[in-house]
């Protein structure tokens, strides 16, 4: 893959920096999904994550694999031919507790119900963005970790998630409540892309589409105040995906 | 296998005949069995004071003979005149097998019914007894009339009463088959005109002026079906054309731009760049269709899951906290007005959603500076949320159809960027539906107000 910042001037507008590492999480993983195309994006996608992934097309393959290797978390499909998800589902919670994340094109309540039902640990509904699945992972990932950290640094960037004040190095940055939230929400998942609907959803509790553009609005607001003074640049817009707030070491001169 | 009316007239038509017929022939049958047997005590009577005229005045053996001689000729000539007496004299004694007639007979009783051996019917009696006259003793005279003449008088008019009822009912059924026929002959047309009714045809209606009155209600009601299917048709057939319209430049962009792109060596940045450029429209497409999915499931008739009890005016607050950084760049302010302590069973997620719906209807539909308001209603059994922006007032025949999707009230006002894709209101209405609530828009001092309703029933302390 070409590396354009390294061989470009980098343009006004954030690019995607693919020198930049993800919060890799090497997780073992394993993918039922018939769908070729769907199967061979998922598997790029998450190995270059850092995972390791498996792809099975059908259920019974699905259900063998399943049962036979130990994986962190399972993508399984609801619709498969062979045997339907539900069924490997069953299959595989008659032996071990591999933690489950179904895909359903049918959004009815029923089926989510089912699903979880069956044991599901999280579903996700066709038509979704990868990012919507990475972020599941890595909730899954966190899962029963420790108490996340009260101090966040990123840069000379300094969160004090108790007294809830926020420093560029010695600068005490003026935010209000919500932009707090915001930048606290961003800087627990540095390097991690959110979307908009997720910031929406972990920062005013608004779970759907919205379809406004509050949050463009609000990072422009929170980017004014904490980020334009100040350089390096912390909080990227990746065009068409989201935010992301971390360090890049090739803006780090100033 | 299906009723059929007429046979159903036909069967009532003759139950009814046969039981009018039935009580009627039961009365007739009592009436003529009544007056038989009266005419019979009078014709026992007549021939017994004949002969009573007769012995009374006769106290010789010589006088008793010209009586049995009459009783032998009353015999004869009728042949159904039967005479016995019984007296202390031997002498004065008539008729065959004397002693057992006697025995048969019910004492201390005039009238009575006697039945001999080798007679298929039984006898009318009447016995009285004759004062004694000179050299006669007293006698005991019996006069009997045999039944057959009553009993077959009786057994012809029940014969001529069955059979006339048979054929009144086999009459009937055949009568009753012709005018059920013709009675439903308006509904036979009627069906005929309805199956001329295609999908092609859907504005067409049924002609009640030529139908009788009963139909008229049946016609009313089934071109009343025809018009809301009419217009659940317009709307799909519309509604596909919106769905079409809305997606084909998503599409459109998709395409054009990746020919484009691919039609010539690029670097990196603009491949780069176009990718950026389609993942802005997929999302779009995404978003629309997780919507119509979203009011599908709605339609279906699902019903909202996991509603809370919990204060509107605290939800409505949350959901302007989230539009405040739109609301700063515009300068505009929403103010809650009316029941703020008002609760209502709602999921909050679909409240929020169709609460930002509604709030950046209004945002987007007034002016920078412009105040909003959000006005809740508590009524007997739900609660209403109110947004009135002010704002040109919509005309009147728009304002029901707001909520339809992908309607728009001008065209040109939203080509502009926007936000949404026409389903925002449709949305607000489908979740409103979700609560049992329904939408309603009004436009009235300048001022615009679309808003929804949730159902709450009262809830005790």
């Amino acid at each position: 893959m070409p590396r354009a910042c390294r061989r470009h001037p980098a343009p006004l507008r954030d690019p995607l920096n693919y020198e930049r590492v993800f919060t890799v999480f090497p997780m073992k993983i394993l993918i039922v999904e018939d769908e070729p195309k769907t199967a061979d994006y998922l598997r790029k996608g998450l190995t270059e994550q850092g995972c390791a992934v498996d792809v099975a097309h059908d259920g019974i393959d699905g259900q063998h694999m399943a049962l036979q290797h130990d994986y962190d978390v399972i993508v399984l499909d609801a619709m498969l031919p062979g045997q339907d998800g539900f069924a490997v589902l069953r299959a595989l919670r008659a032996v071990r507790q591999t933690p489950v994340i179904m895909l359903t094109a049918r959004d009815r309540i029923e089926d989510r119900v089912k699903g979880l039902h069956e044991g599901a640990d999280d579903y996700l509904v066709k038509p979704f963005s990868f990012l919507e699945l990475l972020a599941r992972l890595q909730a899954l990932n966190r899962r029963g970790r420790a108490q996340e950290s009260l101090h966040v640094r990123i840069g000379d960037l300094h969160l004090d998630l108790i007294s809830r004040k926020a420093y560029r190095g010695q600068t005490r940055l003026d935010l209000t409540a919500k932009e707090f939230a915001l930048l606290a929400v961003l800087a627990r998942r540095q390097g991690e892309i959110l979307t908009k609907t997720a910031i929406a959803e972990m920062v005013w509790d608004m779970n759907f589409d919205s379809n406004t553009n509050v949050v463009e609005v609000a990072i422009k607001r929170l980017r004014a105040k904490m980020d334009a003074p100040f350089s390096p640049r912390l909080l990227h817009t990746i065009r068409g995906m989201g935010y992301v707030l971390e360090l890049r070491e090739d803006e780090g001169a100033p | 296998m299906k009723r059929s009316i007429t046979l159903r007239m036909v069967a009532m038509f003759a139950v009814t005949t046969l039981m009018v017929f039935g009580v009627i022939g039961a009365a007739l049958y009592g009436v003529l069995s009544r007056e038989l047997a009266r005419h019979q005590r009078e014709e026992l009577q007549t021939a017994y004071q004949d002969m009573e005229y007769m012995i009374k005045r006769g106290g010789t053996p010589e006088r008793w003979e010209h009586a049995q001689a009459k009783m032998d000729t009353l015999m004869q000539s009728s042949g159904s005149l039967f005479f016995w007496a019984n007296s202390s004299d031997p002498r004065y004694r008539y008729g065959e097998n004397l002693a057992e007639i006697e025995s048969r007979l019910v004492p201390d009783s005039p009238m009575g019914v006697l039945v001999l051996p080798g007679r298929a019917y039984p006898l009318f009696t009447l016995t009285r007894t004759i004062a004694a006259y000179q050299d006669r003793p007293a006698i005991q005279l019996t006069v009997a009339m045999d039944s057959m003449p009553y009993v077959h008088t009786l057994h012809a008019f029940l014969t001529a009463l069955l059979v006339l009822s048979l054929s009144a009912v086999l009459l009937v059924v055949v009568l009753g088959y012709c005018i059920a026929r013709v009675g439903l002959r308006p509904l036979q047309k009627m069906s005929a005109e309805a199956q001329m009714l295609g999908a092609r045809t859907l504005s067409q209606r049924l002609q009640s002026e030529s139908l009788p009155e009963e139909l008229d209600d049946l016609a009313v009601a089934f071109n009343g079906a025809l018009s809301r299917l009419e217009t659940a048709y317009k709307q799909l057939e519309a509604f596909n054309a919106d769905v079409a319209h809305e997606l084909r430049t998503p599409l459109t962009n998709l395409i054009g731009e990746t020919q484009v792109v691919l039609s010539r060596r690029r670097t990196a940045e603009e491949f780069q760049e176009v990718l950026q450029s389609n993942l802005e429209e997929l999302e779009r497409l995404r978003s629309i269709v997780n919507d119509m999915l979203f009011l599908a499931r709605a339609d279906q008739g699902e019903a909202a899951t996991g509603r809370v009890r919990s204060s509107v005016a605290g939800e409505v607050s949350k959901t302007i906290e989230f539009l405040e950084p739109i609301l700063d760049e515009t300068q505009e302010s929403i103010r809650i007005d009316g029941d703020t302590v008002a609760e209502a069973l709602i999921e909050k997620s679909l409240f929020r959603r169709a609460m930002a719906n509604l709030l950046q209807n209004a945002i987007e539909h007034s002016r920078p500076g412009a105040q909003i308001r959000v006005v809740i209603e508590q009524r007997p059994s739900s609660v209403s949320i109110g947004v009135s922006n002010p704002g040109e007032p919509i005309e009147a025949s728009h304002l029901p159809r707001l909520f339809d999707r992908f309607y728009r009230v001008d065209v040109a006002r939203h080509n502009g960027p926007r936000q949404g894709h026409g389903l925002g209101l449709a949305i607000v209405k489908a979740v409103a539906a979700m609560h049992g609530g329904d939408v309603f828009a009004f436009c009235a001092e300048g001022m615009t107000t679309i808003g929804f309703s949730v159902s709450s029933p009262a809830e005790g302390p």
